[in-house]
């Protein structure tokens, strides 16, 4: 062993010391890496625009653009083929419906909401 | 009928009964609760039942040995005796075969994205350390080594393998308790932590809310461990094996392209190497050697190094309350310590049980992951200081 510290009490005192706020150092930079990660998303879409730019041009001189997705009432910005298979799940579970009202639920809740769905699951009873 | 008694005395002094101990019968009360905790409350039951189960069968004496002035050893001791199977098991410990393997396994099982998507609370993963050098102190104080200090001091870590790792580097016989103290209290946290947890934080801390972070895109997935694993090669080399390989572990999970590694790695590799590690710590638990006032003080010292930690992550979290602007939730602040996930699970659980409508465990997560960053740099700041490559 090639000791920078002293093996007494003072090298304790003083290993810990240096120890403790090195590491406080080192975490805070790798803080700061992974802070400049949102930049890798902004190099990332920049290096694949072009190539997605070109494959959307010889897209459209091969055949004209397909037609808009029609609007749906009560789905604000729910694709409809998304809307058709809840319908069809909704069917399939509880027979015939109307869906009276459709949302997203709400944004920045996710967690919150799946965690809640979980726990009421709990409770629900099951065939045994 | 005399005759009738020696040959009954010498057919006793066969079996294991004559040589059984008191120091036996509490190593065996210890392990039976080690099964006990795991079944009934669920304490980290893959880590506590092999160990629980390996402590009890240590602690049955064999006969004995067949070595010249040989002891009574037990059928487990038997097998780990050199040629047995678990001599090699102990042996891939002690050359830090499995350490290396098991970050490969938590690689890939471990989504890093909390930790990126909140760089801010990797503070707390340094913060909750302090536990290391407390126990570091203490040790030193209580007689130790500088390099037995720094072993004994890294159980605060709560990092198994990086507990292996620096104890193999730096008091190879202190291996046993170590690992034994390092592993237990990382399964009993549920019970270590709370009471810390609750007595430097008020109820309205502990009901803190946290809003949902930033989504993390495959790219910054994919780069993150490349990017770590140069980071911690260039700076820190002694504790490179490990985190290489948690990172490697990682990229075949992110990557999206080795789905048969990673889920092996995860999966089937990893259930392994946990029945492997769990009997060899196990079986260092044997009275005679288990049962001394040195283990007794690493034990304690270990302890005091868990709920130290516990406290400064909390403690930490509530300094950084100060200046921010979106408060955090304190209880994230004990997650610091390194042990993936239990941490970072009783930190959701105390807070679930404050508020149902708060869900900490992905905010916790953060804190979680970088508490093994924080335990690896810590590790391999104190080998190069005590001057070990």
């Amino acid at each position: 062993m090639n000791a920078f510290i002293p093996d007494t009490m003072q090298g304790a005192l003083l290993l810990s010391a240096i120890d403790f706020f090195l590491s406080f150092f080192v975490i805070s930079f790798i803080g700061v890496v992974l802070a400049g990660f949102p930049l890798l998303n902004r190099i990332g879409a920049w290096v694949t625009k072009p190539s997605k730019a070109k494959a959307a041009a010889s897209k459209a001189s091969e055949k004209p653009a397909a037609q808009p997705p029609a609007s749906v009432p009560g789905g604000d910005d729910i694709p409809p083929d998304d809307l058709a298979v809840i319908a069809a799940v909704v069917a399939a579970m509880i027979g015939d419906h109307r869906i009276l009202h459709i949302e997203r639920q709400a944004r920045g809740a996710e967690w919150s909401s799946a965690g809640r769905m979980a726990q009421h699951h709990s409770h629900t009873p099951r065939d045994r | 009928m005399d005759q009738v008694i020696v040959f009954l005395q010498a057919l006793l002094e066969q079996t294991g009964a004559a040589h059984f101990s008191f120091g036996n019968l509490v190593m065996i009360i210890i392990g039976a609760t080690m099964i006990y905790l795991a079944i009934t409350k669920h304490y980290e039951p893959l880590l506590l039942i092999g160990i629980g189960f390996s402590c009890i069968v240590a602690n049955v004496p064999g006969p004995p040995d067949d070595v010249p002035g040989g002891q009574a050893i037990s059928a487990l001791l038997y097998v780990v005796k050199e040629g047995g199977l678990f001599h090699y098991a102990y042996e891939g410990v002690a050359k830090l075969i499995i350490p290396p393997l098991i970050f490969l396994g938590v690689g890939a099982m471990t989504d890093f994205g909390p930790m990126i998507a909140n760089p801010k609370l990797v503070i707390l993963g340094a913060g909750a350390h302090l536990g290391i050098f407390v126990a570091l102190i203490l040790a030193k104080m209580l007689g130790f080594t500088l390099a037995e200090a720094g072993a004994i001091g890294i159980i605060g870590g709560a990092d198994g393998p990086m507990a292996i790792f620096v104890t193999v580097k730096l008091a190879p016989h202190l291996l046993g308790p170590v690992s034994v103290a390092a592993y237990s209290y990382m399964a009993l946290m549920p019970m270590i932590q709370p009471p810390v947890m609750k007595l430097l934080t008020t109820k309205e801390e502990r009901q803190i809310g946290m809003a949902q972070s930033r989504k993390v895109t495959k790219l910054e997935k994919i780069a993150f461990p490349v990017v770590i694993a140069i980071i911690v090669n260039l700076f820190f080399p002694p504790v490179a094996p490990l985190i290489t390989m948690l990172m490697l572990g990682n990229l075949l999970k992110e990557c999206g392209v080795t789905d048969r590694l990673s889920k092996t790695a995860a999966g089937g590799l990893m259930n392994v190497i946990i029945m492997i590690l769990t009997v060899a710590i196990g079986s260092t638990m044997a009275a005679d050697k288990f049962l001394t006032w040195q283990t007794i003080e690493i034990v304690v010292l270990g302890l005091i190094a868990f709920m130290v930690g516990t406290g400064s992550g909390v403690i930490t979290a509530k300094i950084m309350n100060l200046f921010l602007k979106t408060k955090i939730n304190p209880l994230i602040g004990s997650a610091g310590i390194a042990s993936v996930p239990i941490a970072a699970r009783v930190s959701h659980i105390v807070a679930y049980k404050e508020n149902p409508n708060n869900l900490l465990i992905y905010h916790a997560m953060g804190p979680n992951l970088a508490g093994v960053f924080g335990t690896a740099i810590s590790g391999g700041i104190m080998l190069a200081l005590i001057g070990v490559s």
